[in-house]
């Protein structure tokens, strides 16, 4: 059980002596590939910067952290493993915004095939992917569509489906029903499930919505920067 | 994905428009641009060659009446514009003091005229006496051979005889010189009389009064004018013509006169005559040009336009004008050969009132010539033939 | 690889387009002043060119006939036809004025010359050349005559004959050509009053109006009415001489200046249009830093309003050197359809102008470069703005 996300004593202090805040202390969590956690916690309990050290873009105090069967950060080793962090983001992790935060000036196809392109692959190689993507999501038929054309929920499902472009081993998503009705946001919340399961993605999904909580098997509580792992419902959703 | 294409499309569409009108501007408005010119054929025509000046109005024949010897005007007779005859009286001088000598000579003459008589009365008691005392001389003479007086008295009747005689010779001188004094004085009176006739001031000639110079009470020098005359019937042009262009300049070409105060009508007339010696400051040539029929109210010194027309030059090969070109030195055209120009050398002849130019040599019939042009050719400049460029 | 700025372009082409004109339309009327700038120059070749002379023969001092006024005795040719290497040697007057045509005046050179000789225009558009020693004209175009119409300069009227074009004084003024002698009296003749005046002057003189001596004058108001002046003499040098020789020669014998071609060039281009050159240059220098700042602040504010996008891009991995490539390849987009369209408005309003306006191949493809670089400087700006976007700010909201 290499795979999937790996996090041990991992801590985050802001600043230094007197007004130093520790924001993280000594997180371990553990997420298979293919499953979906929920993250959730009050406004300032270290959820965002927990998200932020796993999404490399900040750097933790100490800890390590292991993606997809491969460490990317450990103090103990001088920190992370690769200096091109960019890269790192781009061919390792997949992000889901609150807002789908897609480019405006590139149309859906466009969109979801940015990040493969971005990485040296071929631009029909990229496409074809990023077609397969739309129609495991069901927005194939916007394909061709500007970004402001679609509805909420199709903007959402074109965004997870960027996530999931260059078959990231991790998927972090940030609330991402945040904007969404309890009928839409459910919805989203079972194509993360879909997804997980058909390709093998760990995904945390940071949450504070009551709506889709109980859907998480497993639920990671986050207080004063310590987690706190327990059972979630795991309802199914209908 | 339709929607995207099309407007790549369009947008594609417009880029391209863009850059096109940017070429299109380039080849025409830059370097690039072909230059328009006019084309015509050199071509047989007959020419007229024309040659024009300046003319101004001249009487033939003016004068100016003046006095002899310097002297006061006293009246002027006639005015400006007057028509005169032969012989009137147009002014008169003032005499002054001649009439008071006129009258002092006449009184001299009449008091030589009495010493005449009286020379001549001397003269006859003279010649009475001296037959006297020949008369007494000769009487004592014959007593005194006879022995009737003596010889003393004979000599003393004879001598009274011979001073009678002297007496005698000396009145005849007196009269003599009495009368060559009459003479003078006569002489001298009719002198008086001829110069007191001069101070009348007599038209030479009929004619009108042009100028009035003096007025009573001035004072004129001798040879100065009171008053000018022209002979109205005897006006003609003298006409200026540049030396550059005065060649088959001959007495009697017809000409066309344009007077400035009648720039409508055109009055014929002819060369009269040509003067040997041209204006060498202003480099002119001087024509005397006649009218056929003098016009009315024309002014003397008004400018006038004269064209000159010379015979025709019959089926010469002719090109326009415009299409000289000086270039290097060598006057030629622009010829057209295969759409592209090319300088041919010419010889130029004359030139016709309509601004053609007679070609002897350089070019034949038929030849495209370039003549107007928007700018300076060369060999290779890239034209375009259009039959007019501007202005027309 | 997919072209980023390309597709924001697309994606916002409108505004793109709208703002590539405006700023088109600022490169245009800097590529007018430039052109004007030529234009002056070209002006005084043209004049140059088109007098036809190598050597310029003026009054001895000043630097006429067109930067100074020159006078010279009309005579003086002859002397000039003696020397050695002078191959032909022909009058020439001067005389800027307001010519009336209709009902409006426009400001000409009017130019006396000797057919045939140096001085004289080139080249017709149409009609033909003077023919009589008088009274004829030829305009250039720009003088708005056409054949067959009468112009009044002074007290006499001269009829259209030939049209020439491109034939300007140094200050862009049309000339219009008439014979030399014509030209002289329209120069030196006063009016009608004047005249009658300097009569009644001279009348008036008991020096020169003496009861004792008639006619002395009737000769001296003759004397006063002629004129033996022109401006300048133009003189062409023979094949074998140079033009350098030939003007020492006669600046040394015959107390006049002579001016060869390249001093005359220096005169009328350094020296006359100088001032105005400067005042061109320091707009064009303004109107560069404008263009410059517009160029940069376009790019900021389209920057700055994709800031939320740079930073997820930056965050799902976009390198800098992608980011930093779309702005520049934007703000060069941008100078390219504003060079486009400047350089069409430019060529199409240039021939508008009242004075002539040569917009040069070279100026262009230099403007070209200076638009591109500056272009390229402006958007640094906005590409720093954009490096300095931390890609956390897309977690967390």
């Amino acid at each position: 059980m290499d795979h999937g996300i790996h996090i041990e004593g991992l801590s985050k202090r802001y600043g230094d002596g007197d007004t130093a805040v520790e924001a993280l202390k000594d997180v371990n969590m553990r997420i298979a590939p293919g499953e979906v956690v929920g993250l959730v916690g009050p406004s300032g309990s270290g959820k965002t910067t927990l998200l932020k050290c796993l999404g490399a873009v900040i750097e933790p105090t100490r800890g390590r952290m292991t993606l997809g069967g491969e460490v990317i950060y450990d103090s103990e080793q001088g920190g992370w493993k690769t200096p091109d962090l960019r890269a790192l983001r781009r061919d390792r992790i997949g992000f889901i915004f609150q807002a789908p935060y897609l480019i405006p000036f590139l149309d859906v196809t466009d969109n979801v095939a940015l990040l493969p392109m971005l990485a040296g692959r071929a631009n029909s190689a990229s496409r074809a992917r990023a077609l397969d993507l739309l129609r495991a999501l069901d927005v194939a038929h916007r394909a061709g569509a500007q970004p402001s054309e679609l509805s909420g929920g199709e903007q959402q499902r074109v965004s997870i489906a960027r996530a999931l472009a260059n078959q990231p081993p991790v998927i972090l998503a940030d609330e991402p029903t945040a904007p969404l009705d309890s009928q839409r946001a459910l919805a989203v919340v079972r194509i993360l499930n879909q997804m997980a399961n058909q390709y093998q993605t760990a995904i945390i999904v940071v949450t504070h919505d009551e709506k889709i909580i109980p859907t998480f098997k497993r639920i990671y509580h986050i207080r004063d920067g310590r987690t706190v792992e327990e059972a979630g419902e795991g309802r199914e959703i209908s | 994905m339709k929607s995207s294409f099309d407007r790549r499309a369009t947008l594609i569409a417009a880029a391209v428009g863009l850059v096109a009108i940017l070429v299109l501007f380039v080849a025409r408005s830059g370097p690039l641009a072909s230059m328009r010119v006019t084309v015509a054929p050199a071509a047989r025509a007959d020419l007229a060659p024309l040659l024009f000046g300046i003319g101004v109005v001249e009487a033939r024949r003016s004068y100016l009446v003046g006095p002899t010897t310097a002297g006061r005007v006293r009246q002027v007779a006639v005015d400006v514009g007057e028509v005169v005859k032969a012989g009137q009286l147009l002014a008169e001088m003032d005499p002054i003091d001649l009439d008071q000598r006129l009258a002092a000579t006449s009184a001299a003459a009449r008091r030589a005229k009495n010493a005449v008589d009286t020379a001549a009365a001397q003269l006859a008691d003279s010649g009475a006496r001296r037959e006297v005392a020949a008369a007494n001389a000769r009487r004592y003479e014959e007593l005194g051979r006879k022995g009737f007086v003596s010889s003393s008295v004979t000599e003393g009747k004879t001598q009274e005889m011979n001073s009678a005689s002297a007496q005698f010779a000396a009145a005849e001188a007196a009269l003599a010189g009495a009368r060559q004094d009459l003479a003078r004085l006569d002489a001298e009176r009719a002198g008086a009389q001829q110069q007191r006739g001069n101070l009348r001031l007599l038209a030479p000639a009929g004619g009108v009064v042009t100028a009035r110079d003096a007025e009573p009470g001035s004072t004129v020098v001798a040879g100065q004018a009171v008053v000018r005359l022209v002979a109205a019937d005897s006006l003609w042009l003298k006409m200026r013509l540049d030396q550059q262009r005065s060649a088959g300049l001959q007495v009697g070409l017809p000409a066309e006169i344009v007077l400035r105060s009648r720039p409508g009508q055109v009055l014929p007339g002819k060369v009269a005559r040509i003067e040997m010696l041209s204006d060498s400051v202003t480099e002119e040539r001087i024509a005397l040009v006649a009218f056929e029929t003098p016009p009315k109210d024309v002014s003397v010194g008004e400018m006038s336009e004269i064209t000159l027309r010379q015979p025709l030059v019959k089926q010469a090969l002719a090109v326009p004008g415009a299409a000289l070109r000086l270039r290097g030195g060598k006057t030629g055209v622009w010829v057209l050969r295969d759409d592209e120009p090319g300088f041919v050398a010419v010889k130029a002849g004359i030139s016709g009132a309509d601004g053609k130019v007679q070609i002897l040599d350089g070019l034949k019939e038929g030849d495209a010539v370039i003549v107007h042009s928007e700018g300076e050719l060369t060999e290779g400049s890239r034209i375009k033939v259009v039959s007019a460029i501007a202005g027309t | 690889m997919i072209s980023l700025a390309g597709r924001d372009i697309l994606h916002s082409w409108g505004k793109f387009v709208l703002t590539g004109i405006g700023l088109g339309l600022l490169i245009g009327a800097t590529l007018t002043m430039a052109g004007v700038y030529r234009g002056m120059v070209d002006d005084a070749r043209v004049l140059l060119t088109n007098s036809g002379a190598d050597i310029w023969v003026v009054q001895k001092d000043t630097q006429g006939p067109y930067a100074e006024s020159s006078s010279i005795r009309d005579d003086v040719y002859r002397g000039l036809l003696g020397m050695s290497g002078v191959a032909q040697a022909a009058n020439v007057t001067y005389l800027t004025m307001q010519v009336r045509h209709g009902a409006r005046e426009s400001r000409s050179m009017v130019v006396g010359f000797e057919p045939g000789q140096p001085g004289e225009p080139g080249y017709l558009v149409a009609g033909r050349r003077l023919l009589r020693g008088h009274f004829e004209a030829i305009a250039d175009v720009k003088t708005g005559f056409k054949l067959g119409e009468r112009i009044r300069i002074r007290r006499h009227e001269y009829e259209v004959v030939g049209l020439t074009r491109r034939m300007v004084s140094s200050g862009g003024d049309p000339m219009v050509f008439i014979p030399l002698k014509d030209a002289q009296e329209a120069q030196f003749l006063k009016d009608n009053d004047a005249i009658i005046a300097d009569r009644a002057r001279t009348t008036a003189n008991p020096a020169l109006n003496r009861p004792g001596v008639p006619g002395l004058l009737d000769a001296v108001t003759a004397s006063q009415t002629v004129n033996h002046s022109v401006n300048a003499v133009l003189v062409k040098v023979g094949a074998g001489d140079t033009a350098a020789s030939v003007a020492q020669e006669i600046r040394r014998w015959k107390h006049v200046q002579a001016y060869t071609r390249e001093q005359m060039e220096e005169i009328l281009i350094a020296k006359l249009i100088a001032t105005s050159a400067k005042q061109i240059g320091m707009f064009l220098a303004i109107l560069t830093v404008v263009s410059a700042a517009i160029v940069a602040f376009i790019i900021y504010t389209m920057t700055l309003g994709k800031i939320r996008e740079i930073a997820v891009l930056k965050l799902i991995g976009t390198r800098n050197r992608t980011i930093a490539g779309m702005i520049l390849q934007q703000a060069l987009g941008l100078g390219l359809i504003g060079f486009i369209v400047g350089k069409i408005s430019a060529t199409l309003w240039a021939p508008a102008f009242p004075k002539y306006v040569l917009l040069e191949t070279a100026d262009a493809m230099r403007a070209l470069v200076i638009v591109m670089v500056v272009c390229a400087l402006a958007s640094t700006l906005a590409i720093r703005a954009a490096l300095k976007v931390d890609p956390a700010t897309a977690i967390g909201g």
